[in-house]
């Protein structure tokens, strides 16, 4: 596994589940919400008891007008009740619409995070290199599945750099010039190494690219700007 | 004295079924629409539970739900209430 695309997966499960979580506790709450709602809207037998209770309670209440009169404070809170039945059925529209507009925007939220991520990823690292296989039988480079065909020379400079790369190894150009010629670094001249990187750089192609590939370190040498897990020889 | 007598005589014949007579006057009701009445009834005893049994089932019978009984009293007190329980005045 590569480790950049691993760590985009890695954001993507994370906010898979930022996502997984964000929805249940939205339609746990909304869920709530209207439960509480459908509790608390009072029944249409709420009013007639409180004028039942009104009339037992109060023992002269007894006249014909008084008596009328409270049944049409029943009747019209009965009616009240009924509109309120209306309201809740409304109300628990707008929840669901509620609930579908706050699942909606998290998970766009939680794609622009990712993205955001994504992209200052690639922003980051320029030209991603995913894998790099060198082949010396083949005397060529395989950089992304890409093919690249390289000198004799050129693909020995390769493997240097891509040994030191897997030991963490920054190489001056002396010492390239001295792994692949078999002399004594000290007598190598720095110059030879050098060429030898200008060269590799030269047969990949476009400098820009090339210079992204094999990274020049000041005062330290060149390095192969390449994941290690990348690194593949055959 | 025979007219002291005969006078006694009639006070006790008058009074006797009248001490037997009691009333009661009652709250009722009747859901779906709610509707409520104020009434005054017959009982067999002036006693509120004895009362209370039993105009709960006569209410029952004409679909009525007694809600409770408000006092017991003798044909005196029937008067007074004749206007406020209007037609449920004697009904049940």
């Amino acid at each position: 596994m590569q480790p950049n695309t691993s760590s985009v997966s890695d954001s993507l499960r994370a906010g898979n589940r930022v996502v997984a979580f964000g929805i249940a506790a939205i339609v746990l709450v909304l869920l709530g919400a209207a439960v509480f709602l459908f509790l608390n809207l009072p029944d249409a037998n709420a009013f007639n008891a409180r004028v039942e209770r009104l009339f037992i309670e109060n023992d002269n209440l007894t006249t014909g007008a008084e008596i009328k009169l409270l049944e049409i404070l029943a009747q019209s809170g009965t009616s009240f009740s009924e509109v309120l039945t209306s309201y809740r059925s409304v109300i628990f529209v707008l929840l669901v619409f509620a609930t579908a507009l706050l699942i909606a925007s998290l998970v766009f939220l939680v794609t622009i995070v990712a993205l955001n991520r994504r992209i200052s990823a690639i922003q980051r690292s320029g030209i991603q290199v995913a894998t790099m296989l060198i082949s010396r039988e083949a005397r060529a480079v395989y950089i992304n599945d890409m093919e690249f065909a390289l000198t004799e020379a050129a693909l020995e400079t390769l493997a240097v750099l891509a040994e030191a790369r897997m030991d963490d190894e920054v190489l001056t150009g002396a010492q390239i010039e001295a792994v692949i010629s078999g002399r004594n670094e000290a007598d190598c001249d720095e110059a030879a190494g050098a060429t030898r990187v200008k060269r590799l750089r030269d047969a990949l192609g476009n400098q820009l690219v090339s210079e992204l590939l094999v990274k020049t370190i000041a005062r330290r040498g060149y390095v192969l700007a390449v994941g290690k897990d990348a690194l593949k020889m055959i | 004295m025979r007219h002291l007598s005969l006078a006694f005589g009639l006070l006790v014949a008058l009074a006797l079924p009248v001490q037997a007579e009691c009333y009661a006057d009652y709250k009722a009701k009747q859901d779906d629409p709610l509707r409520l009445h104020y009434g005054v009834a017959q009982v067999s005893a002036c006693d509120k539970a004895v009362a209370k049994a039993e105009l709960a089932d006569r209410l029952a019978a004409a679909g009525w739900t007694l809600l409770n009984v408000l006092s017991v009293f003798g044909p005196e007190g029937l008067e007074e209430r004749k206007a406020s329980a209007a037609e449920y005045f004697l009904r049940f």
